[in-house]
């Protein structure tokens, strides 16, 4: 089950955020999204560490934390989409096709005119969507 | 990278890992070193650190090695034993609270920057207290039976001379039931190197042959060498001070300065040479001896392909022993036990070439024997070993990794030395930089106790600052996560100090919900340690938190409001983000010469005022001569740009507040900060209220106290959530000065006080002179030239309603009032819509009362107001207000057409006697109708087909009233030209009385031209007024009709005129409506003072409407007696054809003669050229025409029977006739029998054209006559 999905901007600033648990650890998720920032730049920054990807925006799987995964994706405007699931056992075609799907869904919530570039995305349709996309992955 | 021998780690190895010497003294020798403050191991300690020994050393090679650095370990034979968890808990806890009390006095200053913190190197960023923690950490460790390094190696006996017999003392010493318990069960060996030590206090000279008599006893029975006489306490007084004492650090609990003053120079040399000669000369050859010894003895027994095999066999065979990790299955004596003193010792000998084999040897052993805690400890020693000797970097993770894992499994007894392990592991990976792993392996142990684990967790975050390049995210997040742990086991200092840390990664950054965490927490902290203005600085920025949930705001607001009331006086804070103030609303408005009558007119665009006073006022260059040369003499150049306002008159300031949050919020004293400085000296405040953190009550004081120069108005408010509120404040000076307003103050509910400073915003300040120029700053639009108290006139206009039908004629007051005593004058009024409202010409109240007044009266006074109308209304030049006087001056509204309308009123004044600064002032009133639409009149006018001088009209009215009826009253001809006439009785015109609302009405009249014919330009006077009007109501018919006449209808019927004013103005032929009508009665009995009374419509320039430019009548005698039985009649008619356009006309007039219903069926009235009028003759006649009207389109049967006649005389004639003026043509026509005759067999033909004489006409076209009956009788 994914628990979090975030999107931040290429300032490291939080363009969308959103958990999908009952539990109150929103601040928890936040702060596993946010320190995962240090390990994509240390992807991006040293890619022959992560070798296999030259030219693909999924970053694979970021780190394991106690009970999560956390995932990254990083598109051509230096925007990190980033994933947190609680399934253990992920397949990472699985975690590429989530990733394709939500950059489609981005896409479309920042090609709206009245989106401002660089500031939060408060379209309903785009939480719409990406609540969508998220409930059609379970990773089991 | 640094030398591994040199790194911390390997320092701190070579104090760990050394030779550990049991000391065995008597209570006597304690009591010795106690007068310096000391125990006999702490005085030694000092010295028991050799940089630089240089002892030869000989181990299991051939090879001579020389050992420069070298450390004893002394410990009391009680402290030789396994530390106490607990106790050693309480320890390390009392560690961290000391430390926590030393930072405590950081805590207030500001948080360190996160650019700080990057520079630094790695000992400034953590704090120093780490290694003393992971010290302790490890010496809790101490003494376990799995490891030999803590063995003690030698025994240091020492009895003092004042004992008695104290060669049976040091006997006593080694007594077995006083030796700790780990050399009697055999963990330990006991059999060490024994060394005796007598000491002798200089201070009790009475012994000191004593002394040397016990001495030479002792050399006597325990050898030579092995004894030693140590004499310390030469001074005498104890007052002895050392410079750099060298016991200060290691025991900080006493004051430096009292610790050795007893020991004198020569004694502290004494002691160095003492324990100098004990290593080198004792301990060092002993271990060597003994490395060699062991060394030999396990080749013997396990090296060789003989012994490996016989080991490995023996080991099969003990298979079935259970899993045993207790330990105790190997004493000091058991061959895995030898090997492994042999590796430490060789390991403390720096041989570790032999330490690694010895342990890579016993390792084995421990793995076969399922001996884990064994095995970890050997493996945790050799990663060491290849740490210090610079082996393969591989390895030696490979090792530390393998040992903590191996603890780990053995669960919660394994634990403390996992954390050991990991400790030297971290420190290890530092020491080659490789600190984001050392991060990992301080999180792998941070375990469960949470205080363990705050400390753990700090310390990964700082390598995480370490790393290349900083993990600042992760830097951040373990200090909250430490900050957490420690505020679970209540060490709020330190819990303080991580967050304060952890601000630095989040301050800068959006991620509101971690932010505000930080914030809130770090907040509640401060306020738990008593540090209550930290706390709310921290809470401040938790307040703006519109993205949280409800209950948690609700929670952030009660902590936050709690901890302001705790600290129990009134913060006042710059930038309080709660209620946010939006700048942008921000809007000044302030009165100079420039006044406003209400809310409504101030809000008004300037540029609307200007274009109206534009005449009113003086104009620009003589006012540039009259008062802004003055005042640029006057006053500094500075100030001249600066706005002015009068003493007495407020300053208002419009903006807006919003609440972020989703809760009310109380807000209550805002008021304006502003500051008055006297104009004579400008440096001088008068009045500062910008105090940046004055506190509380005083404050308030200042503010509305009397004394101050100035008054403020302040306003409570309640924000719901998420609400907007639009606040007006003011200021009024009460002196003169240059005004300056500041910024905004507000309380939060009652118990902080916000303060906003406007510096360098944009303001909207609706000041005709920021437009104009534009190099004004925002902040002189806040800035005010005060200047003294001039007169201010107030006015209003009474009884103005809102809403108004269109048409409607009202009587309105204009109220005009000055307050103050010096009177003003030259008042001049202008009004944007004359076309609305028209001022009286005097000030009388009107003596018969609306709208009686408008009727005529017995006297008829038709005198002609002068038309000549300019948009300035000039007050009478004796008008002079002053006082409590006020001037009534009536208005006369009319609105003339419906839409919403702005009438903006400016009123120019002049004040006598006063400042030089202003001269006039205008007063600026607005006020906004809303005019519905009423009845609406069309006129059209026909010629009348007969008579050249009479016009029908036709009156079209509709009522657009939505629920309104009308009632119409009087409809008048405007000038003496036109005389009017009904056409049918007033009841069948209007049956019903009243129009009701959507009801459309036509009716007819006649007009008729007065002017005499041909003299054009005469005027007749002939005409009667009262032929101008006819009546439209049946009942009341005392009711007289109204004067159009006079003012205020005729004045309005200018305006309107000029309204509709068209190029040809003065085209005479044109006709003025005035139609007055009034509500019905009935249609809307309540709101009975607000009905109109009356309500007027014009409708002007109505031209005279045909579609062919010209007119003609034929004229003749209508009844003819002949007798046929003479002659056949000739009868001589008259044509006159009259050109009613402006150009040239030429007409044809064609008689046909012969059948002339073939030739031209009659055009029947009305259906061609509008209106005719048909003359009633006779009864018979008209019954003709009636069936005549009857027969459209049809063959009149009558012509058939009807005799004919010809036209005789020329039968084409034409003319040409001039603009606007008429012809006569003569024409004849013959009839033979008496009868009924239609002359209307002719034809015009005629053609327009622009000028005499043209070629091209511009139109032309054929008309058909018209019927025109002649009767023709036989005479008798």
């Amino acid at each position: 089950m994914i628990v979090c999905v975030a999107v931040v901007g290429h300032q490291n600033n939080p363009l969308y955020i959103q958990s999908f648990t009952e539990a109150e650890d929103a601040l928890k998720l936040h702060h596993i999204v946010h320190c995962s920032l240090d390990v994509i730049d240390e992807r991006v920054n040293n890619p022959s560490k992560s070798g296999t990807t030259m030219n693909e925006a999924f970053l694979g799987l970021l780190y394991p934390a106690l009970n999560y995964k956390v995932y990254g994706y990083l598109t051509n405007t230096k925007v990190k989409f980033i994933m947190v699931t609680s399934d253990l056992d992920v397949r990472d075609t699985d975690v590429r096709s989530f990733f394709r799907k939500f950059h489609a869904a981005y896409v479309d919530a920042v090609s709206n005119p009245f989106h401002v570039p660089g500031k939060k995305i408060t379209s309903r349709t785009f939480s719409e969507s990406v609540t969508n996309i998220v409930s059609s992955y379970s990773f089991n | 990278m640094v030398e591994p021998v040199n790194s911390s780690l390997g320092k701190m190895l070579l104090e760990e890992v050394s030779p550990v010497v049991m000391v065995l003294c008597t209570p006597l020798v304690e009591e010795t070193f106690l007068k310096n403050g000391l125990s006999f191991v702490e005085t030694l300690k000092p010295f028991c650190n050799f940089s630089n020994i240089d002892v030869p050393v000989r181990t299991s090679g051939d090879q001579l090695y020389r050992l420069k650095k070298f450390t004893l370990r002394l410990f009391n034979a009680a402290d030789i034993r396994q530390p106490n968890v607990e106790v050693a808990k309480q320890r390390l806890e009392h560690v961290i609270t000391q430390a926590g009390e030393k930072v405590f006095h950081d805590l207030e200053s500001d948080p360190p920057q996160i650019t700080d913190i990057l520079s630094n190197s790695e000992s400034e960023i953590a704090p120093t207290w780490f290694q003393y923690y992971n010290k302790e950490l490890i010496r809790t460790l101490s003494f376990s039976d799995h490891e030999a390094f803590d063995h003690p190696v030698a025994c240091l006996l020492v009895v003092s001379s004042k004992d008695e017999d104290p060669l049976n003392k040091f006997v006593d010493l080694f007594n077995t039931n006083r030796l700790p318990s780990l050399l009697n069960d055999g963990v330990m060996d006991p059999k060490i190197l024994k060394h005796f030590l007598l000491v002798h206090d200089n201070q009790d000279a009475t012994t000191e042959r004593l002394t040397s008599k016990v001495l030479s006893e002792m050399r006597s029975t325990f050898g030579n060498n092995e004894c030693n006489l140590l004499c310390t306490n030469s001074s005498k007084e104890g007052n002895v001070e050392h410079q750099a004492n060298p016991w200060a650090s290691f025991k900080s609990s006493v004051p430096a300065e009292k610790l050795g003053c007893a020991l004198t120079g020569d004694d502290i040399g004494e002691i160095k040479e003492l324990m100098q000669e004990f290593a080198s000369r004792h301990i060092i050859p002993y271990m060597e001896q003994k490395v060699r010894d062991l060394n030999q003895q396990i080749s013997a027994t396990r090296k060789g392909l003989r012994n490996q095999i016989k080991n490995l066999w023996w080991r099969k065979g003990k298979d079935d022993i259970p899993d045993s990790t207790k330990g105790s299955i190997y004493t000091f004596s058991s061959t895995e036990s030898q090997i492994r003193i042999l590796g430490d010792y060789a390991f403390m000998l720096h041989d570790y070439e032999l330490a690694l084999s010895s342990y890579r040897l016993i390792s084995t052993d421990y793995k076969l024997d399922k001996a884990w805690k064994h095995y970890a400890g050997v493996q945790e020693m050799m990663g060491l070993a290849y740490f210090i000797s610079d082996q393969s970097i591989k390895e030696a993770e490979y090792c530390m990794e393998n040992a903590s894992s191996t603890y780990m499994k053995l669960g919660k007894s394994g634990f403390q030395n996992a954390t050991r392990c990991g400790l030297w592991w971290a420190e290890m990976l530092k020491a080659r930089d490789q600190y984001k792993e050392a991060a990992s392996v301080y999180f792998r142990i941070c375990g469960e106790e949470p205080l363990h684990a705050a400390v753990m967790l700090e310390q990964a975050s700082y390598c995480f600052v370490l790393t290349k390049p900083a993990m600042l995210h992760k830097y951040g997040f373990h200090l909250v996560l430490s900050g957490d742990h420690y505020k679970i086991c209540d060490q709020v200092n330190h819990a303080i100090r991580t967050y304060r840390s952890a601000i630095s990664v989040y301050e800068s950054t959006t991620w509101s919900h971690i932010k505000d965490h930080v914030y809130f927490h770090i907040g509640q902290w401060y306020a738990i340690v008593g540090m209550n203005d930290v706390a709310v600085r921290n809470m401040l920025r938790v307040l703006d938190c519109g993205n949280q949930s409800k209950s948690t705001q609700e929670i952030f607001l009660r902590d936050f409001f709690d901890i302001v009331k705790k600290t129990g006086m009134k913060h006042e804070v710059v930038g309080l983000r709660l209620p946010i103030i939006s700048m942008s609303s921000l809007q000044v408005i302030y009165e100079d010469h420039r006044t406003y009558a209400s809310q409504a007119s101030a809000l008004v665009e300037e540029s609307i005022w200007q274009s109206l006073e534009d005449d009113i006022i003086p104009s620009l260059n003589s006012g540039k001569s009259n008062w802004l040369e003055l005042q640029s003499k006057l006053l500094p150049k500075k100030y001249k740009e600066s706005n002015v306002c009068v003493v007495g008159e407020s300053v208002k300031l419009d903006m807006e507040f919003r609440n972020p949050l989703l809760i009310s919020t109380s807000v209550t004293s805002v008021s304006l900060i502003c500051e008055l400085t006297e104009n004579s000296d400008d440096l001088k405040l008068v009045e500062k209220e910008t105090s940046s953190l004055s506190l509380g009550t005083e404050h308030n004081q200042v503010t509305t106290s009397g004394f101050s120069s100035f008054t403020l108005s302040e306003v409570d408010f309640t924000l719901g959530g998420g609400e907007k509120k639009l606040v007006r404040l003011t200021v009024t000076p009460s002196e003169e000065g240059i005004l300056k307003i500041v910024g905004v103050r507000w309380e939060l509910s009652g118990s902080i006080v916000g303060v906003h400073y406007f510096q360098s915003v944009p303001t909207k300040a609706k000041t005709n002179k920021a437009k104009r120029k534009n190099k004004l700053t925002p902040t002189d639009a806040l800035k005010f030239l005060v200047i003294k108290s001039l007169p201010r006139l107030e006015g209003s206009v009474d009884h103005l309603p809102d809403k108004l039908y269109a048409g409607d004629l009202r009587y309105l007051v204009l109220e005009l009032k000055n307050n103050s005593e010096s009177p003003i004058k030259n008042l001049k009024m202008k009004i944007s819509h004359p076309r609305f409202v028209n001022p009286e010409s005097h000030e009388e109240e009107l003596t018969p009362g609306f709208p009686d007044c408008l009727k005529k009266g017995p006297e008829q006074n038709t005198v002609q107001r002068e038309t000549s109308r300019t948009s300035v209304f000039a007050f009478p030049k004796d008008v002079s207000l002053q006082g409590d006087r006020s001037l009534r001056w009536p208005l006369w509204l009319r609105a003339a057409i419906p839409g919403t309308i702005s009438l903006y009123f400016t009123i120019y004044y002049e004040m006598e006697n006063v400042s030089s600064i202003m001269k006039y002032r205008t007063l600026r009133m607005h006020y906004s109708l809303q005019v519905l639409p009423s009845l609406e009149t069309s006129f059209e006018i026909t010629p009348s087909p007969s008579r050249l001088q009479e016009f029908l009209v036709r009156m079209d009215i509709v009522n657009r009233a939505n629920s309104d009826s009308f009632e119409i009253h009087q409809l008048s001809t405007v000038g003496c030209r036109w005389g009017i006439s009904l056409l049918q009785p007033v009841d069948t015109i209007l049956p019903s009385k009243s129009i009701l609302p959507g009801q459309g009405l036509s009716c007819f009249f006649m007009i008729k031209d007065c002017r005499k014919p041909g003299t054009e330009e005469e005027k007749t006077t002939s005409i009667l007024p009262s032929q101008t009007d006819i009546k439209l109501i049946t009942q009341d018919d005392d009711e007289k009709l109204f004067d159009i006449v006079n003012s205020p209808l005729a004045s309005f019927h200018e305006s309107e005129r000029s309204c509709h004013g068209t190029s040809d103005q003065l085209s005479p032929n044109t006709v003025d409506f005035i139609l007055i009508s009034r509500l019905a009665k009935s249609s809307n009995p309540s709101a009975e003072q607000d009905l109109p009374k009356i309500l007027s419509h014009h409708s002007c320039h109505n031209r005279i409407r045909s579609s062919i430019p010209l007119s003609w009548s034929l004229d003749g005698p209508k009844t003819m007696y002949h007798d046929f039985s003479t002659s056949f009649c000739e009868i001589k008619l008259k044509m006159v054809i009259r050109n009613t356009s402006d150009g040239f006309l030429s007409v044809s007039i064609n008689t046909i003669d012969g059948l002339p219903d073939a030739a031209a069926p009659t055009p029947s009235s009305g259906n061609l050229s509008g209106w005719r009028y048909v003359p009633a003759i006779t009864e018979e006649m008209k019954l003709t025409s009636d069936v005549m009207g009857s027969r459209l389109g049809k063959p009149p049967p009558s012509m058939e029977s009807s005799p004919p006649f010809i036209w005789s005389g020329s039968s084409s004639t034409k003319v040409q006739i001039q603009p606007l003026s008429r012809t006569e043509i003569p024409l004849q026509i013959s009839v033979f029998s008496p009868g009924v005759y239609n002359l209307c067999s002719y034809t015009l033909t005629w053609e327009l054209s622009e000028h005499e004489n043209a070629l091209s006409s511009t139109s032309s076209g054929i008309c058909q006559g018209y019927p025109c009956y002649l009767t023709v009788l036989q005479s008798e």
